[in-house]
């Protein structure tokens, strides 16, 4: 697959996962931005339009069900798939996650980042 | 799990509340009120024939169990209450828990899948090791708060068509190591074309996950364990036999309850929470399946669960 590279745009407010997920997504062939707040996260995203999000929930300035509800009410980010990753997993916070538009949900500490690359992926229909 | 339902002193110790809290002080509180109820009523219809006294008795007998009634209403409220921040504190702590716990493990993967050049054998050794181990935490709290989410039913599975057969697959394979140690065989019975099923895949990779890693973990030296996959009516039953230590008779209604551990188990294992079958049996039933087993003591095991077939 030798076509331009998919970009994605990283939410994350914890430094060590951030450059994890950079890294290693990096090394599978990504394009990555980061932002370690909701607001940057939204900034971000509508200057850059990248293919799909990866959003932490508990974040500062604006979480991450703030930073989907807006990303998905702009007409620019609207289209966007958004994955939300995090450590928060009951069935409340989930459902909320895919009421606002989110694509898939994933929980952090279930997930290896290998993992996290194969949804990527399969979201971006790349497999 | 039960104290002697008369043993006021020992129930009152067990659930770490005073004499006058325990389910039992009140159930012989309540008792002796009727009781006596009962008498005065009596006495007062033999005795008395105006009305009025028995309108005053009334009133009086309606306020008396109006207050016990409240004062027990009460204390189980305040149980409740106690339980509920019990849930939340494990489950604000076991949060805490797992994002530095994400970083070790992602970090680990990190090392191992993209910087281990120039590692020797007995470094990379040892981070394996330490992989290990934080796998272990990691699902140690993950139990911990699904057991939480279980109590307040707000577990929650995805539900998708999971090919059952590669799930299977998979935690065999991560449970091949422990096998090795033991000298014990995994072998695999699936037929063909076996339907894909409707489960959480991740939750019953758990399942099968504790009850592989269960027939393990109690057999004795050496031996074998056999999945089996078998279609049957409109779904899948998984098997998993052991002929390992088995359950006593005694015990066998408890198996699936929280933090059950069987009288033999600590003879073979010492370490092991005693939620792991409980959060099976609330995975299959939440995803419309059951569960159950059969066993001998000294003979061995056998775990069944069944799902339904999925849609798709």
């Amino acid at each position: 697959m030798s076509e331009d590279k998919k970009r994605l745009l990283i939410v994350e407010d914890d430094v060590i996962l951030q450059k994890a997920l950079q890294d290693f997504l990096t090394s599978e062939g990504f394009e990555t931005f980061v932002a370690s707040d909701g607001e940057a996260g939204i900034n971000t995203a509508k200057e850059k339009i990248p293919d799909l999000v990866l959003l932490d929930i508990i974040l500062p300035k604006k979480d991450g069900y703030e930073v989907l509800a807006e990303l998905k009410q702009d007409e620019k980010t609207k289209q966007i798939p958004i994955i939300l990753l995090t450590n928060l997993g009951s069935l409340n916070d989930v459902e909320k996650a895919i009421e606002l538009g989110a694509t898939t949900y994933l929980v952090k500490s279930d997930y290896k980042l290998a993992e996290v690359a194969k949804k990527i992926k399969e979201t971006l229909k790349m497999i | 799990m039960f104290v002697n339902d008369l043993d006021v002193k020992k129930q009152a110790e067990y659930l770490g509340v005073s004499l006058w809290r325990t389910p039992s002080m009140l159930f012989i509180l309540m008792g002796t009120i009727i009781i006596i109820v009962m008498l005065l009523v009596y006495y007062l219809f033999k005795n008395y024939n105006s009305p009025e006294a028995l309108i005053m008795s009334e009133v009086v007998i309606v306020i008396v169990l109006m207050s016990i009634g409240n004062f027990i209403i009460r204390n189980v409220e305040e149980m409740a209450k106690i339980n509920k921040m019990k849930s939340e504190f494990i489950s604000i702590a076991s949060h805490q828990l797992k994002t530095p716990l994400s970083e070790i493990n992602w970090e680990i993967e990190l090392l191992l899948s993209r910087n281990m050049e120039g590692l020797n054998q007995k470094q990379l050794e040892i981070v394996n090791n330490v992989s290990d181990s934080s796998n272990k935490m990691t699902r140690l709290v993950s139990d911990l708060l699904d057991v939480t989410r279980i109590d307040q039913g707000r577990f929650f599975l995805e539900m998708e068509g999971v090919n059952i057969a590669e799930a299977i697959k998979e935690v065999v394979e991560n449970n091949q190591f422990l096998a090795k140690n033991k000298n014990i065989e995994i072998k695999l019975n699936f037929p063909e074309n076996l339907p894909a099923v409707l489960a959480d895949k991740k939750k019953i990779m758990i399942v099968i996950d504790n009850l592989l890693s269960n027939a393990i973990k109690y057999m004795k030296e050496s031996g074998s364990v056999e999945i089996k996959t078998q279609k049957e009516g409109d779904g899948v039953v998984v098997s998993v036999k052991d002929n390992g230590m088995g359950i006593p008779k005694y015990q066998q209604d408890k198996v699936f309850q929280k933090f059950f551990r069987s009288d033999n188990s600590g003879r073979y294992q010492t370490t092991g929470t005693g939620l792991g079958l409980y959060i099976a049996k609330n995975i299959i039933e939440q995803s419309g399946g059951k569960i159950w087993f059969e066993s001998e003591e000294n003979e061995g095991s056998t775990f069944y669960f069944s799902l339904a077939k999925s849609a798709v």
